[in-house]
């Protein structure tokens, strides 16, 4: 999961690497600018090419500062609304470089780059192949990579770099990245200063890396997705808070290809969900979670079940939807389960004496026709 | 080493007194696989399901012969029991734990790539031959024996896949779960040889997701196949999580997409651009199928 980057920057200043002064604005009240200005605010949403979309502003007085994150303050970047915005005291004087250890999943490897020339257009592979090192998941190599990349540096900006290379490492290895890039790498007389960071963490490894549980925990606006499959152990992410059709769905692969066929029909999906069937073990707790998460939000019109059983005794779900239903009152929609699988029979048969208004369909296509004629209904 | 497996490949299963090992080592037999040892840190257990326990891989597959060994263990023991297994010289591991830390699935994959066995996992629902024998937890009513070969990132989109050909009276050759991890053993490109040369498949399914670089790889692997002058087999794809959004991983790790790498766009463009066709819908593959085998 990638960081926003004041959280990326934290973990580099924790790692030793300097970043420009700065601090955090949510909109609540004018904080002190840091330094005399030239100033950056930049929009703090977990996407790449935030600059491209408008999300960086260099600015050269206080109002101008106060206008962009005006601006910038609740207004959404490729679909993450803008909560906060970081305001940085621009750095001058400084060579800009490209440092980046990113995992080669192909490779079972870290690749080492280092480029003359930040920027925001690095990146884009190419001269990115000669520039840059396969090396083992270690912190030894990948500081040696860095040296060796910058051999052909002046010997000042060489140390610099060779230093920050070997913190980077450190922090890499230390907190089980999977990227940790710096896009602008100042360097200059006093050494090195992360302009950006942009850091992805695991979530697998949250268990033993409390640092980096401690910032998704001290965020839980900005990652609601990842605070959820921490607390919860399962995944739901919001897809879009406007969405009309719910889904209580298992099965992370089948969820994704759910949400695009509704979409490529026309409907507007409200979430992805992946609630592990295998994992409730009788509890309706759960399912009374995602229902009721559902239930928050406006424009949801239908709720569509499904459940693909191989393993999962379906009659077990079908008491426990029931129940967490009759717990979720904030959750009143018409409900279409498709379920297959183990003890099907025996399942209809429960949400037809229970619940009678469930559509219950076997097939997932007459079950999404079904979703599709409950929202013309909706709408007619 | 997947291509060879029958209902005569000797199997150990690390982890198989657990709750969920023990419940799916009856399930493989039942199915045809031919379990012969269980590994457990457990002294207190001698058996399950009739199959003899031992305290480490070495023992079991020095007592039985086994080189290929399914790893029932949770996330975090995934490491320690691949190591136990390729110290033991097991050729193939399966991996069936969900979440292990990407940090020690590079591990396991460098000590499989030195040691030149081959790594089903990190997460994955496991691998079948329909007919002959499954390692891990594919569901029955999915496997038919029949003439594709099917590979997928995502397990319950494999399932829905696989149901929906097992129900129309169609079905797998050889049907590898390679999961959603971006750090894992198997690759799409790497089960190209695989399918090609097996006479049972006739056709190809990809079941891919958005993220990473595996389609884009796979796709690559077909035009070198056929530039070599070799004999390609139809490939059919799906690519789920077009509507992801940027930056967020759905549910598994690997469907993270930055930029312009690993996107829908770059995935089909790719595969259809090798010859190979992408879907819409999963009707619309299974249509594909249907009038691959002459259903249509």
């Amino acid at each position: 999961m990638l960081l926003i980057e004041c959280d990326g920057k934290a973990l580099l200043r924790a790692a030793g690497i300097a970043t420009p002064e700065s601090v955090v604005v949510d909109g609540a009240e004018a904080s002190a600018l840091p330094g005399a200005g030239p100033w950056i605010v930049k929009a703090q949403v977990p996407v790449g090419g935030r600059g491209k979309a408008g999300g960086v502003v260099r600015c050269d007085t206080e109002p101008e500062v106060r206008a962009a994150q005006q601006r910038l303050l609740g207004a959404s970047i490729k679909g993450h609304r803008i909560q906060r915005c970081l305001v940085e005291a621009a750095v001058a004087g400084h060579d800009e470089y490209y440092l980046s250890l990113m995992l080669d999943p192909a490779q079972y490897g870290v690749r080492v780059m280092l480029l003359r020339e930040g920027g925001v257009d690095v990146g884009q592979a190419g001269a990115a192949q000669t520039q840059s090192r396969l090396c083992p998941p270690d912190t030894e190599a990948m500081a040696a990579a860095v040296a060796e990349l910058a051999a052909g540096e002046p010997p000042a900006r060489r140390a610099a770099l060779i230093v920050a290379g070997k913190k980077l490492a450190r922090l890499f290895m230390d907190r089980e990245l999977m990227l940790a890039e710096i896009n602008p790498l100042f360097v200059g007389a006093d050494g090195c200063i992360a302009g950006d960071a942009k850091i992805v963490i695991d979530l697998n490894a949250a268990e033993r890396q409390p640092a980096l549980t401690e910032l998704i925990e001290n965020a839980p606006a900005i990652y609601p997705d990842a605070i959820r499959k921490l607390r919860d152990g399962f995944d739901y992410v919001e897809v879009d808070p406007e969405g009309e059709i719910g889904l209580l769905t298992t099965g992370a692969g089948l969820s994704m290809m759910l949400i695009d066929e509704m979409t490529a029909r026309g409907g507007k999906p409200l979430n992805f969900c992946d609630i592990r069937t295998g994992l409730l073990r009788g509890d309706p707790m759960r399912v009374i979670k995602v229902l009721g998460w559902i239930g928050e939000r406006p424009n949801v019109k239908v709720l569509l079940v499904n459940i693909f059983a191989g393993i999962t005794d379906l009659a077990e779900f079908a008491n426990l939807l029931c129940i967490a239903l009759e717990r979720t009152p904030v959750l009143r929609v018409p409900v279409v389960a498709r379920i297959v699988g183990n003890r099907f029979d025996e399942a209809r048969a429960i949400l037809n004496e229970k619940r009678p208004d469930i559509a219950v369909e076997e097939d997932l296509t007459a079950a999404l026709n079904r979703v599709d004629a409950i929202l013309r209904g909706a709408s007619a | 080493m997947i291509g060879t497996l029958s209902r005569r490949t000797p199997v150990i299963v690390q982890g198989a007194t657990g709750r969920t090992g023990s419940v799916h080592v009856r399930r493989m037999k039942e199915f045809g696989t031919n379990i012969v040892a269980g590994v457990s840190a457990r002294a207190d257990v001698a058996s399950v399901e009739g199959v003899p326990v031992f305290p480490d891989c070495r023992a079991a597959a020095a007592a039985t012969g086994a080189q290929v060994s399914l790893l029932m263990v949770p996330p975090a023991g995934v490491l320690s029991a691949a190591q136990d297994a390729i110290g033991a010289g097991i050729k193939l591991i399966v991996t069936v734990a969900e979440g292990v830390p990407v940090h020690d699935a590079m591990r396991v994959g460098r000590l499989v790539r030195e040691t030149g066995a081959t790594w089903v996992g990190a997460s994955t629902p496991g691998l079948a031959v329909p007919g002959e024998m499954k390692l891990g937890f594919l569901p029955n009513v999915s496997l038919k024996p029949g003439p594709f070969g099917m590979m997928s990132k995502s397990g319950t989109l494999s399932y829905e896949v696989g149901y929906r050909l097992a129900t129309l009276g169609l079905g797998q050759s050889i049907w590898v779960g390679v999961g959603g991890d971006p750090v894992k053993g198997v690759r799409f490109p790497d089960l190209l040889d695989l399918f090609l040369d097996d006479p049972r498949t006739r056709g190809i399914l990809l079941i891919g997701e958005v993220g990473g670089s595996e389609e884009e790889d796979f796709a690559d692997a077909m035009r070198r196949a056929h530039a070599q002058g070799r004999a390609l087999k139809p490939v059919y794809a799906l690519v789920a999580g077009r509507g992801a959004k940027e930056g967020v991983a759905m549910g598994h790790a690997g469907a993270l997409t930055f930029g312009n790498v690993g996107t829908f766009e770059s995935k089909k463009q790719r595969l259809e651009a090798a010859g190979a066709r992408v879907f819409a819908t999963i009707d619309d593959l299974i249509d594909a199928c249907r009038a691959e085998a002459g259903q249509r």
